[in-house]
């Protein structure tokens, strides 16, 4: 069935210059114009999304996923000048050799035909007709019916960047048939798709695990912030809230503190304080040992065997007493997911401990475990925390949308 | 020819439950989800944006292909409402 749009979208790919030529540094530029330039028409046509979801009685919190803002316009605008910067750090490199050949180089290839799947948040149609692509892959974008107005205006004016840019328009095919079987035959296409790349609910990261293609992904974000002894206690507070406050349900907000036993009055006094007139609907769910020493003004509700490995997408923190690191480490390898995990401590050997014991895609020492994102760090506008073990781990960053190829210039060396 | 073929309700409660907890990042056992758990609350956090998802799991899991808009128009308060349109639904394996 699919036959037909892979094909497409491997010619695409076959014909798109390589990695570093000047027409993906134009593609970033006028996308962004582009996006401007389409701007009423992509708004109007996510107005007859939203409406449309309204009428269908879906949850205004929901209904407010889908919604494009002025802001989200000009943080896409912005994506494609970050995008663009980028682009100079995949590059071509020398690799230090003391054998036969006197030079090898890594030269970095796309990852081929990309597919990415999520459920609705329009913007990420833009995040994957940009990262990806600028870097010289070919993408299908699976979105959601309920955007399917908005994915369709959004791929005119990428089709009209990557025409402008000189780029051929099947890099980017915006799949318009909200069909499951559509789907699912196309996770049977190891052979024509090389990546997947889905953002989007447990249950549909886990169906595109059933699939034989390559997969870059998020297991979620149960993540713990163990609170040591030694620790600033109030710098513990700190990162508390700012893992957890700012976004509630981001997948690397924590969930549950590991509170070390000797400190667990002064921690909870500390975030009593540091919340004193402020207005906040953080709940701590506390084992009952714990109780006792929570300051009236902190909102508690007693902890559940279920709440051990749980994401609360809410302002509800776990609060789980330990002995050590290694009760907090033991903790973390049972039920933590690995995405994020922090340690809050002075001492050396328990950071130590964690910096080479936790498992998880980021380690977090003395910080806020929101501090996992690749333009936060520094590292690069990203697609996706990947929680995998090969190819990528933590912020997918251009760097990690493509392999590369060894290139050695024998001049004229045998191997004999 | 796709065979007809009407869902064992059991069989149909235990991947639901399953799929739902799953759905809501929980760590637990099907059997401790009662069928008069509200599909938003304080032990479930399932929305219709995560229903494509669900339902090719639930077709994944009990390996039939179910209406593609079997969720379409409807509204699910708790995780019965779910068993019952899955195990009403016209499947075919």
């Amino acid at each position: 069935m699919p036959d037909g749009l892979l094909s497409r979208a491997r010619a695409a790919f076959d014909a798109a210059p390589p990695v570093g030529d000047a027409a993906y540094d134009r593609y970033c530029q006028v996308l962004g114009e582009e996006l401007l330039a389409h701007w009423p028409r992509i708004a109007g046509a996510n107005a007859a999304d939203v409406a449309a979801a309204q009428r269908l009685g879906m949850p205004p919190t929901l209904v407010e996923r889908l919604r494009l803002t002025d802001v989200h316009r000009d943080r896409m605008v912005a994506l494609t000048a970050m995008t663009r910067q980028e682009l100079r750090q995949v590059r071509e490199t020398e690799v230090p050799v003391s054998g036969a050949a006197r030079h090898v180089h890594r030269v970095p290839r796309p990852l081929g035909v990309v597919l990415m799947v999520y459920e609705a948040r329009p913007t990420v149609t833009v995040d994957g007709a940009l990262l990806p692509v600028a870097v010289g892959n070919a993408v299908l974008l699976r979105g959601g019916k309920e955007t399917a107005a908005t994915n369709a205006a959004l791929e005119r004016a990428v089709h009209a960047a990557l025409a402008r840019a000189g780029l051929p328009t099947g890099l980017v095919t915006v799949l318009d048939d909200p069909q499951r079987r559509l789907l699912r035959a196309l996770l049977k296409r190891p052979d024509q798709v090389d990546v997947l790349i889905p953002r989007g609910s447990p249950a549909l990261v886990e169906h595109c695990r059933t699939s034989a293609i390559p997969l870059i992904a998020s297991g979620g974000g149960v993540n713990h912030l163990y609170v040591h002894r030694s620790a600033d206690l109030e710098l513990a507070v700190r990162a508390t809230l700012d893992s957890k406050l700012p976004e509630p349900a981001g997948c690397t907000s924590v969930e549950t503190l590991l509170l070390d036993r000797a400190v667990a009055r002064d921690y909870f006094e500390a975030l009593a304080r540091a919340l004193a007139g402020r207005e906040t609907e953080l709940t701590l769910h506390t084992a009952p040992e714990l109780t006792a020493l929570v300051p009236a003004a902190l909102k508690t509700e007693p902890l559940a065997a279920h709440d051990l490995g749980r994401e609360f997408l809410d302002p509800v923190v776990a609060v789980v007493p330990v002995d050590d690191e290694r009760a907090a480490l033991d903790h973390v390898r049972r039920h933590g997911s690995g995405h994020t995990e922090g340690v809050i401590a002075r001492d050396r050997h328990v950071i130590d401990a964690f910096r080479r014991r936790a498992d998880a895609a980021m380690v977090v020492v003395n910080g806020s475990l929101r501090l996992h994102d690749g333009p936060t760090l520094g590292l690069g506008t990203e697609i996706a925390i990947a929680t995998g073990r090969l190819h990528v781990r933590g912020p997918v960053t251009l760097g990690a949308l493509v392999t590369h190829s060894y290139v050695t210039d024998g001049a004229g060396a045998l191997r004999g | 020819m796709p065979q007809e073929l009407s869902l064992d309700r059991d069989a149909v409660a235990t991947v639901v439950k399953k799929v739902v907890v799953a759905e809501s990042r929980l760590s637990l056992p099907p059997d401790r989800v009662r069928d008069d758990e509200p599909l938003v609350g304080d032990l479930l956090n399932v929305n219709s944006l995560g229903f494509v998802g669900m339902l090719v799991r639930i077709e994944d899991e009990l390996d039939v292909t179910l209406p593609d808009d079997l969720f379409v128009g409807r509204s699910f308060r708790t995780v019965r409402d779910l068993i019952d349109v899955v195990t009403a639904a016209e499947v075919q394996r």
